[in-house]
C-alpha cells in the first residue's frame, strides 16, 4: 500500500507540509468500533494460529535457553545467560559462525552473479532459447535429496565423475567430502547449483519486463551493450535482486537438507552450519537447552543481517 | 461507545473459541487410532518401534510376524522409527503418553540414557517371573546392557567391529593374509605391500573416521575412556580421551596416510557407504567397519572376501572389543499384561532358530548359543567360512569392565568430538593436541551433563 503513494516530484509545485507517508498510515486508535470489530475479525484467526504455533513456540525456546536439560530433555537448572556464554566463548561454536558467514556469503554471491549472467544470456531471442530457458531453470525441479545423491556420486573418490576426470586428465584426484577446504567449496557449489533455477527464473522475468524502448533509446545515443547492462538493465531490475538477494541470504543460513545428506557437518566441523548445529545438539545429543540458545542466537543474526540488508541495499533500490 | 465496543469483543472472543475448539477437536480425533489397547479379535496390541532398514527390516518384519502366528494372544505392531539418534529422543519424549511404544529398540550408546531414565522395566524382571535361562545368550552382548548384575535391556542386532580384506587381490599380489587377530604392524605391513605391488593402484587400508571404531580401539587394548570403569562402577565423571592406546592408535593410522597406503573417506553415512563402494571395487584393500555389513559384501562381490579379528596394539594380546548394534528394552508406562506380551515377543526373537536366521539374513550376530546348532548357520559356514569370524571374535573375549561398551550419557556428542579429533588428524594435525582439545569439551559437556542430570561430582 505505501509504495503505491506518489512521492511529490522534486521542482514540482506540491508543497503541502504533510509528507505523503503520514496521512497513509492509520493509527489503530483512531479507528472506529466497527472498524475494530472487523480487525479483530479477520486478524483474529491468524493471530491465534500465530500464537499458537509460532510466539508459543518462541517464548518457550528462550525459556529453555535459560536452563540446563536432563537426559530426560526437561529443564533442570537455571543457568541465565550460562549457555549464551558457554556458546560465545567456544572455539567449536565461533567456528561454526565463521564458516556459516562464508557459506552465506559465497552461496548468495555466487548464486546472483551466475543467475544474472544466465538470465542475460538467456534473454536474447535466438532460435531454441527455449531450451537453454528450461535447462537452466532445470535444478527448480530436483529435489535436495536427488540433488545431495547426484553431488555425492560426482564427489566420490573412488568412483566419482570427477576423479575419473582428473585420473583422465592426470591430475591428483581430490578428496572433496574428506578435506575441510574443499569439503565447503563442494557444499557451495551443490547449493549454488540448486539454487540457481529459482534465481534464474526471476531474474529472466524481471530482465524481460524491461521496456525494450530504453535499450532502443540507449542504442541511439551509442551506449554499447556492457554499458547497456550496467545502466539499463540492473537498475531496472534492481527491487527483483533485492528480494532474490535477501531470500538468497536467509535461505542459506537455513540451509540443512544438502548439508546432512552430503557432509553431516563435518569433516572437521568445517561446514557444520549453524541450523545442522542446532539440529545434531538438539536430536542427536539430546542437549535442548544448548539448542534453544543457538536457535535465539540465528534468530537475531538473520534479523541483523536482513535490517542490514534493508537499510543499506534498498537505498539503491529503484521502485 | 464502550458498550457497544464490549459487546463486539465478546462477540469476537466466541469466534475465538470456536475456532480453538474446532482445532483442538481437530486433533483430538486425528489421535485414538494408535492407542487401542486390544486389536478387533481380541489379541493384546503391543507397539515396537525399531530402526533397522533395508533387509534388516524385511528380516526383522519376519520374525514379527512368525511371533503374531504363532499364537492368538498379543499382536506385535511394528513401527520403523528412523535413525537410531532421533529414535532416543522420540521415545524418551514420548513417554508417558499413549504413542509411546510397548518395546522399543534403542541403540548402544543410548544405554546409560536408558538405565537412568526409569523409564524401563528390567528385562531381569521377567526372566526370573518365567524362569528364563539368560545364559543362553551370549554374555558378551548381555554384559552391555547390564547394571548391578540386573539385565536391563535384551541384545538384540549386535555386531563386532571387524577387519575385511580382499582375499583375492592379496593372492593376486602373492601377500599372506594377515593372522586372524592381527597387530597394527600386521595390518601395515599387508597395506604397505598391497600398496606397493598393485604401482599404487589398489589403496592399502581406511579406518572411517567413527568414534565408535576409537572406542573400540581402546577396549581391545583394555583401556578404559573414563573414570569408574566405564560407567560400569557408578556415573562417569571424568573422560580421559588423551591416552597411551589412542595416541597409539592414532600414530598407527598416520604413519600409514603418510606412506600413501591409505584412504581417508571421511565421516558420515557417505563415507560408510564410499568405502564399500571402494572396496568392492578394488580402490582400497582393507578396512575395518561392523560384522553387519557382511552381507552386502557377499552379496556384490566378485572377490573372496576374508575377515579377521578388531587389531590390536603389538606386545599385547587382543582384550576382545565390545559389542555395537541395539538392544530391546521394555517401557514401563504400559499395563502389566502389554509388558508381558513384550517379553513374550521378546523370547521368541531370540530364540534359536530366529537368531539363525536372523544373523543369515543380516550379518548380525546369532546370540542364542544354540543358534551355531542349527542348520542354517552351518550351511553359512560352509559355504562362507569367514562368517564365523566375528562371532568366534564374540565368543573368544571375556567380559570385562572394559570391553562391555562405555555408560555414559551424552555419548552421541563425546562421539562427535572423538572424530572431529580423528579428523584433524587425519588431515594432518598434531595428535596431542587433537586429543587434548576433544578432551577438554567431553570433559566440559560431562560436568554439564552430570550436573543438568543432578549427579554429584565426587
Amino acid at each position: 500500500m505505501l509504495k503505491n503513494v506518489v512521492e511529490p516530484e522534486p521542482g514540482s509545485l506540491d508543497v503541502t507540509p504533510t509528507t505523503p507517508k503520514a496521512k497513509s498510515r492509520t493509527k489503530v486508535f483512531a479507528l472506529n468500533a466497527k472498524d475494530k470489530y472487523y480487525a479483530l475479525l479477520f486478524l483474529g484467526p491468524s493471530v491465534l494460529l500465530l500464537a499458537l504455533f509460532v510466539f508459543y513456540p518462541m517464548i518457550k525456546t528462550l525459556y529453555i535457553s535459560l536452563f540446563l536439560t536432563s537426559g530426560l530433555g526437561k529443564t533442570t537448572v537455571f543457568t541465565g545467560l550460562g549457555n549464551y556464554v558457554r556458546l560465545l566463548t567456544s572455539a567449536d561454536y565461533l567456528n561454526s559462525l565463521g564458516v556459516t558467514l562464508i557459506y552465506v556469503f559465497a552461496v548468495t554471491i555466487l548464486t546472483i552473479a551466475l543467475g544474472l549472467l544466465l538470465a542475460h544470456l538467456a534473454s536474447e531471442t535466438l532460435p531454441g532459447i527455449g531450451i537453454f530457458r528450461t535447462l537452466f531453470s532445470a535444478t527448480m525441479g530436483v529435489s535436495v535429496s536427488v540433488a545431495a545423491i547426484f553431488w555425492l556420486f560426482i564427489f566420490n573418490p573412488s568412483t566419482g565423475f570427477l576423479s575419473l576426470l582428473s585420473n583422465w586428465l592426470h591430475l591428483p584426484v581430490i578428496n572433496w567430502l574428506t578435506q575441510p577446504n574443499t569439503a565447503m567449496v563442494a557444499v557451495v557449489i551443490t547449493t549454488v547449483w540448486m539454487n540457481l533455477g529459482f534465481t534464474f527464473l526471476i531474474l529472466l522475468g524481471a530482465i524481460q519486463s524491461v521496456p525494450t524502448s530504453l535499450y532502443e533509446a540507449a542504442s541511439v545515443a551509442g551506449a554499447k551493450p556492457g554499458y547497456q547492462f550496467f545502466h539499463i538493465t540492473i537498475p531496472m531490475i534492481s527491487p527483483t535482486l533485492f528480494f532474490v538477494s535477501i531470500i538468497t541470504l536467509i535461505g542459506s543460513f537455513k540451509s540443512f537438507g544438502l548439508i546432512d545428506l552430503i557432509t553431516k557437518g563435518g569433516p572437521t566441523n568445517a561446514t557444520n552450519m549453524l541450523v545442522y548445529r542446532i539440529y545434531k545438539d538438539a536430536f542427536y545429543s539430546g542437549n535442548f537447552a544448548q539448542a534453544s540458545a543457538e536457535s535465539i542466537i540465528l534468530t537475531v543474526i538473520i534479523a541483523l543481517f536482513t535490517l542490514l540488508q534493508f537499510k543499506i541495499l534498498e537505498r539503491r533500490v529503484n521502485y | 461507545m464502550m458498550k457497544q465496543l464490549s459487546k463486539y469483543l465478546k462477540f469476537d472472543l466466541v469466534s475465538f473459541f470456536a475456532v480453538v475448539l474446532t482445532l483442538l477437536g481437530l486433533a483430538v480425533a486425528q489421535k485414538p487410532q494408535a492407542v487401542q489397547a486390544a486389536t478387533s479379535d481380541g489379541k493384546t496390541q503391543v507397539v515396537f518401534w525399531h530402526e533397522m532398514g533395508g533387509p534388516a527390516e524385511q528380516a526383522l518384519l519376519k520374525i514379527v510376524d512368525g511371533f503374531n502366528k504363532s499364537q492368538d494372544k498379543y499382536e506385535v505392531v511394528p513401527a520403523y522409527q528412523g535413525s537410531y539418534d532421533e529414535a532416543v529422543q522420540k521415545i524418551i519424549q514420548t513417554h508417558g503418553t499413549n504413542t509411546s511404544p510397548a518395546v522399543f529398540q534403542s541403540f548402544d550408546i543410548s544405554t546409560a540414557q536408558m538405565m537412568d531414565s526409569k523409564y524401563t522395566t528390567p528385562i531381569q524382571k521377567f526372566a526370573d517371573a518365567d524362569s528364563y535361562d539368560l545364559n543362553q545368550i551370549s554374555a558378551g552382548a548381555r554384559a552391555f546392557y547390564a547394571k548391578d548384575g540386573q539385565q536391563m535391556a535384551m541384545p538384540f542386532n549386535t555386531s563386532q567391529p571387524v577387519l575385511y580384506y580382499n582375499a583375492t587381490l592379496l593372492k593376486k599380489y602373492h601377500i599372506t593374509p594377515p593372522p586372524v587377530s592381527p597387530s597394527y604392524s600386521d595390518i601395515s605391513r599387508v597395506a604397505t605391500q598391497l600398496y606397493n605391488r598393485s604401482n599404487h593402484k589398489v589403496k592399502g587400508m581406511t579406518v572411517q573416521i567413527y568414534g565408535w571404531l576409537l572406542e573400540e580401539a581402546l577396549a581391545n587394548a583394555g583401556t578404559s575412556l573414563t573414570n569408574n570403569s566405564d560407567g560400569h562402577d557408578g556415573t562417569p565423571t571424568k573422560v580421559n580421551l588423551n591416552n597411551p592406546t589412542t595416541v597409539q592408535f592414532l600414530k598407527w593410522i598416520r604413519s600409514n596416510i603418510q606412506q600413501g597406503n591409505f584412504i581417508n573417506y571421511g565421516s558420515g553415512a557417505s563415507a560408510g557407504t564410499n568405502q564399500i563402494a571402494g572396496f568392492l571395487a578394488d580402490k582400497v584393500g582393507m578396512f575395518i567397519q561392523s560384522s553387519a555389513t557382511i552381507g552386502q559384501l557377499t552379496a556384490n562381490n566378485k572377490n573372496k572376501l576374508g575377515i579377521t579379528y578388531f587389531p590390536h596394539p603389538d606386545g599385547t594380546k587382543a582384550n576382545g572389543v565390545a559389542i555395537g548394534g541395539a538392544a530391546l528394552w521394555i517401557s514401563n508406562d504400559k499395563p502389566q499384561n502389554v509388558q508381558q506380551g513384550a517379553f513374550e515377543f521378546i523370547k521368541y526373537a531370540l530364540n534359536a532358530p530366529n537368531q539363525a536366521q536372523w544373523q543369515k539374513a543380516t550379518g548380525y550376530l546369532a546370540l542364542n548359543k544354540d543358534s551355531q546348532n542349527e542348520t542354517v548357520l552351518k550351511k553359512l559356514y560352509a559355504s562362507n567360512p569367514e562368517a564365523k569370524v566375528p562371532a568366534q571374535q564374540l565368543a573368544t573375549a571375556t567380559p570385562n569392565k572394559t570391553n562391555s561398551g562405555i555408560l555414559m550419557q551424552g555419548m552421541q556428542l563425546t562421539r562427535e568430538l572423538e572424530e572431529t579429533a580423528m579428523e584433524t588428524v587425519y588431515n594432518g594435525g598434531d595428535i596431542n593436541n587433537a586429543l587434548t582439545t576433544a578432551n577438554q569439551s567431553i570433559n566440559d559437556n560431562l560436568k554439564l551433563t552430570n550436573q543438568a542430570n543432578g549427579v554429584k561430582p565426587k
